[in-house]
């Protein structure tokens, strides 16, 4: 077909950045030329999606049209003869994977393959070598494994094939997938990880002050952090103890003085070894690419799927601009689509990057797609734990004295996000707990395993899972009440965290352990435990319960948001989170109401790009930057710590809310409130004679007939934007925001008058855009005065957010099985100000689902038989199905916020953590066992029992 | 090679020249560019790739297209997640299916994955129950028993299942 010049104007296609003369642009989801998206939103807004009435929820999702016709909505639909301007052509690639990592690599045999399914193509380490082909730096080198060098790890890419059939693709694929001839090994090798030193190594050390509200004697928040020697790959903490030394020194001393105190004291310890299995996230998408080189217009155009689509467009502008193979390619255009589930498995993934070396190479469009078995062999996974732990609790007072654990991660074959997700489990050990001392090391090691990521619970699920194990076998063991327990423990407001930082917002702990107490479910255990058994023999029953509060956001969050109103009062939003699933898009839409006086007409995601409009920059790493870096470059108005993030469910719903909803209040103080103020006087006061009452903004609010103002009468929306527009006030608004476990606040000026506003920058958007000092994207950036960004010293408080949830699990145990039936589970959760309360609900019951997965079913072993060997499928890892949730009977309660004006909070993950340890300690109370590590399946119970 | 004739949402498809290995699901996507079906695991254990096979005698069976060949839909009328909704002349949805319309209003799916495996699920189910209608007390176990297999992530099947239980109790006729 013919083929359009490469115009990103007319394809209003958005740049986002310039990496090494690479220009990469975005294309929103569904630009293309595709008949069959009509339904779809964002390109139109299904009709009815959002209830007129704006005080009553949505009707259903805003993409659920789409998704119940089979629209192309997702990456992996999407074939090229549906992309604009691509050739109908389409070619395929096979990634070829190392099984194993214990022998040298000697090349491919393809002799097992006809002439005529024979790949057109090769891509092979010699490539990468002769072309300079580097993976980005994030994801470390070998992109591919050298003939001669043994895999870095099972799953190890070796190879691309690339077929311009379809059918020649599938032929050779059947003929290789399970080949073991297909790639020649030599001799046995040590794996190369043991040659590797730890991804991370972080240690949190905790002394309260001397007197209760005294100054912590030690904490990282106050004194900062400290790291290990590593000595042959191991971490040393070689540092002398000394309380008057340095922050190591003093680290030391309150360490080894706490381990000692535990080991000598009379405080009742549980000591105990705690341990979790690796787990694949199982989005029911597998990862998918569509690329193509057009080289005549000096263009890659690609499709991924990804849940972190900003750092797609610097990773691979970067890796495009190193090599000489690509510096004839000038520009990158990025499609993102929504994704069939993301879980992390999405985030900072490595796969797209092998489309684009595919795209390099092929002759044509070219489609890369992991079947089942390719994801499990080589998708990010959940990390392993192991977790030597110590809690001491006083017996009298029953308090916690002391938690003293050591951790080790498995971060598999490369380092992804393991630095972090070692910090976040090792912080979040506490729970809901107020630990007055504290000792946690945690070291995350590589591995021959698939690479370990950011996958649902981060860490935390591992090790607050954990900490509820030894609060209800400690319970039992003092014989007390495994309420009352939690009770004398749980935090409260003003009490620090095991950093020695203050949680933001109400701590409520002690609320939701009250009302989860009084269920039906705790108090008639005992009698429903004889009645159950009784009639149901070889049955056992139990009930267990959890809590824990998870924490969301990464202390570097940058969320960006667009509101625009139209002259016709149709509003947009566009903003920069990617919809997995989740209702992030039907959320956003809806939180602007409360500003503007109606539901968004339209939504559109995954748009960073768009934001270069408030031309920000970025200089330094936000965790490492210097208080005197951030100081001098703070001066600089267009400078920022972060400029994108990348997009998780957790995030979305607090901190891509505050984005939106900043935009939103602006634009209403900014530009609907003075025009309504200006229709009022002009057609509803005598102003002439008298100075208006009614401009007080507090005074106003938006009923069905549009906004009130101290009594006036209602002004439609339409009749207010046309006023504004008259006024040339801002109708659409921009704004980039900071959270380092605080909001940025700065000054700006806009329509002459000063403000501040929680939000770092702010472009603005005229109908009569002549008049303003528009840039080159016809967007006024309001002039920063002034910004304050939270101190960088915050960074040692690593989490500050929390979102609070407790299970009750009720279960019965098959004697004969070892098979456990959740009967009832009823989860609180404190989820803040829903936007919309059948979206909290869906998240509660998918995590408790994935919850029971981690605890009853799903496991990947480590070594040769683990998902890296590539026969990993459905058939062989349990999904949990709707018989194993209990599906009738998930019953919820959402405790109320304490204010309407409180934020809404991070919900999936936490959801799965309380469950976890409710279903272990219902195990316990049915069978008299406890089990210390995850799963706990069918087998671990029957040898129990024997 | 050989020829494939079959009818897809009512359509008249082929004769199309296929390798024989080729599945269902692969002759939909690769061939037809209907993508609305979701490839899963491709082992036929997740079901999101089901499919609708109209009997002759009009009762609705539904198929695993991920680990059926193509040529076994030879000669027969198939329906897939695309044929559902009543479109106008410009390809646009005018109406939802029932089964559609209790999914969407019940939030039933996250991700949507997996949706359209049980949205044909439960079309074939409604349908069974139109002819052979069971006791309204068994309708939770008739449900988990006809979608016990169908995978879900994002869920926790909750609201799949309500939506599915709502749409049977509103239907005519199928339950006793």
């Amino acid at each position: 077909m013919h083929e359009p010049p490469f115009d990103p104007s007319r394809r209003a296609l958005i740049k986002q950045c310039v990496i090494g003369g690479v220009a990469v642009y975005s294309a929103p989801l569904l630009l293309m030329a595709n008949p069959g998206a009509k339904n779809a939103a964002p390109g139109g807004a299904p009709v009815g999606w959002r209830n007129l009435d704006e005080s009553v929820a949505p009707g259903f999702r805003y993409d659920a049209v789409a998704k119940v016709c089979g629209e192309k909505i997702f990456s992996r639909d999407y074939r090229a003869r549906d992309m604009f301007g691509w050739p109908n052509q389409q070619h395929y690639g096979l990634v070829l994977r190392a099984p194993r990592a214990d022998a040298v690599y000697e090349g491919l045999d393809l002799g097992d393959l006809s002439d005529e399914i024979k790949p057109y193509r090769v891509v092979s380490a010699e490539d990468l070598g002769s072309h300079k082909l580097h993976l980005p730096p994030y994801y470390g080198d070998h992109m591919l494994v050298k003939p001669g060098a043994p895999p870095d790890f099972m799953g190890h890419p070796v190879a691309i094939l690339l077929f311009d059939d379809f059918v020649k693709y599938k032929r050779a694929k059947s003929d290789l997938q399970f080949n073991p001839s297909a790639l020649r090994f030599g001799r046995s090798v040590t794996p190369t990880y043991t040659r590797k030193d730890p991804y991370a190594s972080w240690r949190i050390i905790r002394e309260q002050g001397a007197s209760p509200g005294a100054p912590d004697q030690y904490s990282t928040l106050k004194d900062g952090l400290f790291f290990p020697d590593i000595v042959n790959h191991r971490p040393q903490w070689n540092a002398s103890p000394d309380k008057n030394g340095n922050t190591a020194e003093r680290g030391m001393y309150y360490a080894n003085k706490l381990r000692e105190d535990i080991a000598s004291g009379n405080d009742y310890v549980l000591k105990q070894r705690y341990q979790t299995q690796s787990v694949e996230p199982m989005s029911m998408e597998p990862e998918a690419f569509n690329g193509w080189l057009d080289s005549g217009n000096a263009t890659l155009h690609v499709v991924i799927c990804s849940q972190s689509p900003q750092d797609f467009h610097r990773q691979a502008g970067g890796m495009l601009a190193k090599s000489p193979l690509t510096t004839g390619i000038k520009n990158l255009v990025v499609h993102t689509p929504y994704i069939g589930g993301g879980f992390g498995g999405k985030d900072h993934t490595i796969f797209p990057y092998y489309g684009v070396l595919a795209s390099l190479f092929s002759e044509a469009p070219i489609r890369v797609a992991n079947d089942r078995f390719q994801q499990f062999q080589s998708g990010l996974k959940r990390h392993p734990f192991i977790m030597d732990n110590q809690l001491a609790i006083d017996r009298e007072s029953l308090k916690i004295t002391g938690l003293v654990s050591d951790m080790t991660l498995d971060g598999g074959g490369r380092v992804n996000f393991s630095p972090s997700v070692t910090s976040v489990g090792a912080t979040a050990i506490q729970s809901i707990y107020y630990l007055p001392r504290s000792d946690v090391r945690a070291t995350c090691y590589p591995s021959d395993m698939p690479t370990a990521g950011s996958m649902r619970g981060y860490g935390t699920l591992q090790t607050m899972a954990a900490m509820e194990m030894m609060i209800n076998q400690s319970a039992a063991d003092l014989n007390v009440d495994t309420f009352k327990l939690r009770r004398v423990n749980a935090m409260r407001p003003g009490q620090p965290n095991a950093q020695g930082a203050l949680p933001n917002g109400d701590v409520r702990y002690v609320e939701m352990l009250d009302v989860a107490e009084q269920h039906p479910i705790w108090q008639q255990r005992e009698g429903n435990k004889k009645k159950f058994e009784q009639a149901h023999p070889g049955w056992r029953y139990g009930v267990g319960f959890g809590i824990a509060s998870k924490d969301y956001g990464t202390g570097a969050q940058a969320p960006s948001a667009l509101v625009e109103v139209t002259p016709e009062g149709r509003i947009h939003v566009k903003n920069c989170s990617v919809e997995m699933g989740t209702g992030t898009e039907t959320s956003q839409a809806t939180l602007v109401a409360r500003y503007l006086g109606k539901r968004a007409d339209t939504v559109s995601m995954a748009e960073t790009q768009l934001f270069d409009a408030m031309e920000l920059l970025e200089t330094d790493d936000p965790y490492l930057m210097s208080q005197e870096t951030q100081d001098k470059h703070s001066k600089d108005p267009h400078w920022t710590p972060v400029i994108a993030m990348a997009s998780s469910a957790s995030q979305s719903a607090y901190y891509q809310s505050h984005a939106t909803a900043q935009a939103a209040r602006i634009l209403f103080e900014q530009a609907l409130f003075p025009a309504a103020v200006a229709i009022l006087k002009e057609h509803y006061f005598n102003s002439a004679y008298a100075v208006p009452d009614f401009d007080d903004i507090s005074l106003a609010s938006w009923s069905q007939g549009g906004l009130t103002i101290a009594g006036n009468i209602p002004l439609a929306l339409e009749r207010i934007v046309a006023r504004a527009r008259e006024m040339d006030l801002p109708l659409g608004v921009m704004v980039h925001t900071f959270n380092r476990w605080a909001w940025a606040e700065a000054e700006f000026v806009i329509n002459g008058n000063n403000c501040n506003y929680p939000v770092d920058a702010i472009a603005l958007k005229y109908a009569k855009g002549t008049q303003h000092n528009l840039n080159k994207f016809n967007f006024q950036v309001a002039n920063r005065l002034s910004v304050n960004y939270p101190r960088v010293a915050l960074n040692n408080a690593f989490v500050t957010y929390y979102t609070p949830c407790a299970t009750l699990a009720e279960i019965a145990v098959n004697a004969g099985d070892g098979t456990v039936k959740v009967l009832r589970a009823h989860t609180w959760l404190e989820p803040g100000t829903v936007h919309v309360e059948k979206l909290v609900e869906g998240q509660i019951e998918g995590g408790l689902a994935m919850g029971v997965g981690h605890a009853l079913h799903e496991y990947l072993p480590s070594g040769n038989e683990g998902a890296g060997d590539g026969t990993w499928n459905l058939n062989r890892y349990q999904v949990p199905l709707a018989k194993h949730v209990g599906v009738w009977n998930i019953k919820h309660t959402l405790i109320p916020p304490s204010a309407s004006t409180d934020p809404a909070k991070g919900i999936a993950e936490v959801v799965m953590i309380p469950i976890v340890s409710a279903l272990v300690e219902a195990i316990y109370q049915a069978t008299g066992k406890r089990f210390y590590h995850l799963p706990v399946s069918a087998e671990d119970i029957m040898e129990a029992f024997q | 090679m050989a020829n494939l004739s079959l009818h897809i949402n009512d359509q008249a498809v082929g004769p199309v020249e296929i390798a024989p290995e080729v599945t269902m699901i692969e002759f939909l996507h690769e061939y037809l560019n209907l993508t609305g079906t979701k490839f899963g695991c491709g082992i036929g254990v997740c079901h999101a790739c089901v499919i609708i096979v109209e009997n002759d005698d009009g009762t609705l069976a539904t198929e695993r297209s991920c680990i059926s060949n193509a040529l076994m839909f030879n000669g027969k009328r198939v329906r897939t997640i695309e044929g559902h909704a009543t479109r106008n002349q410009n390809d646009q949805v005018i109406a939802l299916h029932p089964a559609q319309q209790a999914f969407i209003e019940h939030f039933a799916f996250q991700c949507g994955w997996c949706t359209p495996g049980f949205l044909n699920e439960t079309i074939a189910l409604v349908d069974r129950l139109k002819r052979n209608p069971v006791p309204k007390a068994s309708l939770e176990t008739v449900i988990e028993e006809a979608l016990s297999e169908h995978i879900c992530r994002c869920t926790g099947y909750v609201k799949y299942y309500e939506a599915i239980k709502d749409l049977i109790e509103s239907t005519e006729h199928t339950t006793i």
